[in-house]
């Protein structure tokens, strides 16, 4: 097995990095609207009947509720926190600068592209879960039926769609369709199989140190 | 050990680890100790180098402001490089590797992290005060990949940097 060169993948992925960051912003509508959907189905799983549609006016994802709040005298009013998809989504162009720096296969691109809308799902519903179960007050919280262990879940998942999984999962992702290029990368070709994998990478003529 | 369960070690080990040490940073007593005392010595250490070209600036806690025109940044959960480390630790100690080699690369990388980290931190101060848009893009977007791009570069050159495995 033929060595890979960490450099002119580094160099490759830092190339193609804000490419991949432009064709990201350029179609965010169309992937925030997909994240949209799945955190739909996290929500509703998590605090059923307490979201009645999603709206995508700009930017921001808002979640309008059936949590009823103080509107003008004699009209009723709802809840309608709003969640920025994009700090969830950024992974996307991370993915694919990674994907293509190691000429990954289409498919395999299409595939982990998907996979990170579920992480990218479950960041927007978490972070409208905590908006809700947290840090707009007891009072509501009640309201939604966030009490008690629920909030306790929803503070952890929260914390994790924010902090961790963002940025872990397009990496983790690179890293399992990828595990033949890392074994040459890395010269552990012969880890006891650890690293020794199939997959697109072993089409990397142009990473390969001749 | 075969391909698979030797991936399916690491991986669990991973995430065990992982969700250890994210749940105990989490905790008040480690942001105590811990987190908030790095948050806020990452501040006085990001300050400093700016007073080697810039006087214009202050910290107190974990906020870094500017004295010229009051722009402030304050580093949150998220930007003070814990949970990059946290990943970090977790994948070095989750890979089958000699116990010293962790160590050192353990300490190396959190160096690599935290460098990068502390260019994050003024990079930004400067890039706010220039443009709010640049700055949200960079903060919530460019820079919390470049750090995950940084922790998988430490760990690949960690691993290429291991003894070489022996065929079973």
């Amino acid at each position: 097995m033929r060595q890979a060169s960490l450099g002119a993948f580094v160099l490759r992925t830092f190339l193609w990095l804000p490419v991949c960051f432009g064709a990201w912003y350029l179609a965010s509508h169309y992937i925030s609207a997909a994240a949209a959907a799945v955190a739909s189905l996290f929500v509703h799983g998590f605090a059923p009947g307490i979201v009645s549609a999603i709206e995508h006016p700009g930017v921001e994802l808002a979640f309008v509720t059936t949590i009823e709040v103080l509107g003008a005298p004699g009209r009723a009013a709802f809840l309608v926190p709003e969640v920025n998809p994009l700090a969830y989504t950024y992974g996307l162009a991370l993915f694919a600068a990674l994907m293509l720096a190691t000429r990954s296969r289409w498919w395999q691109l299409l595939a982990g592209a998907s996979l990170l809308m579920l992480f990218a799902g479950w960041g927007i519903a978490f972070d409208f879960l905590a908006h809700v179960g947290i840090k707009l007050g007891p009072a509501i919280a009640h309201e939604a039926g966030i009490v008690g262990w629920r909030r306790e879940l929803i503070a952890l998942g929260y914390q994790m769609g924010v902090l961790v999984l963002p940025g872990l999962a397009p990496i983790a992702l690179w890293a399992v369709f990828n595990r033949a290029f890392i074994a040459r990368a890395t010269r552990r070709s012969r880890s006891g199989g650890l690293l020794d994998g199939h997959g697109g990478e072993e089409r990397h003529g142009a990473l390969d140190r001749r | 050990m075969n391909r698979r369960a030797g991936m399916l070690r690491f991986s669990a080990l991973f995430a065990v680890i992982l969700l250890a040490l994210f749940a105990a940073e989490l905790t008040p007593p480690v942001q105590a100790a811990v987190v908030m005392p790095w948050t806020e010595a990452l501040v006085r250490l990001s300050a400093w180098l700016i007073t080697l070209y810039d006087p214009h600036v202050a910290a107190a806690g974990k906020i870094l402001q500017s004295t010229t025109n009051g722009f402030a940044v304050s580093v949150e959960a998220g930007c003070n490089g814990v949970e990059a480390a946290i990943i970090l630790i977790a994948a070095m100690l989750a890979f089958p590797a000699p116990p010293r080699a962790r160590v050192v690369g353990i300490l190396a990388g959190l160096v690599a992290v935290q460098v990068l980290n502390v260019a994050r931190v003024v990079s930004l101060f400067y890039i706010g005060q220039w443009s709010a848009v640049a700055f949200e893009w960079a903060h919530l977007y460019a820079w919390q990949a470049l750090i995950m791009l940084d922790v998988l570069i430490v760990w690949l050159v960690w691993m290429r940097s291991l003894p070489a495995p022996q065929r079973a």
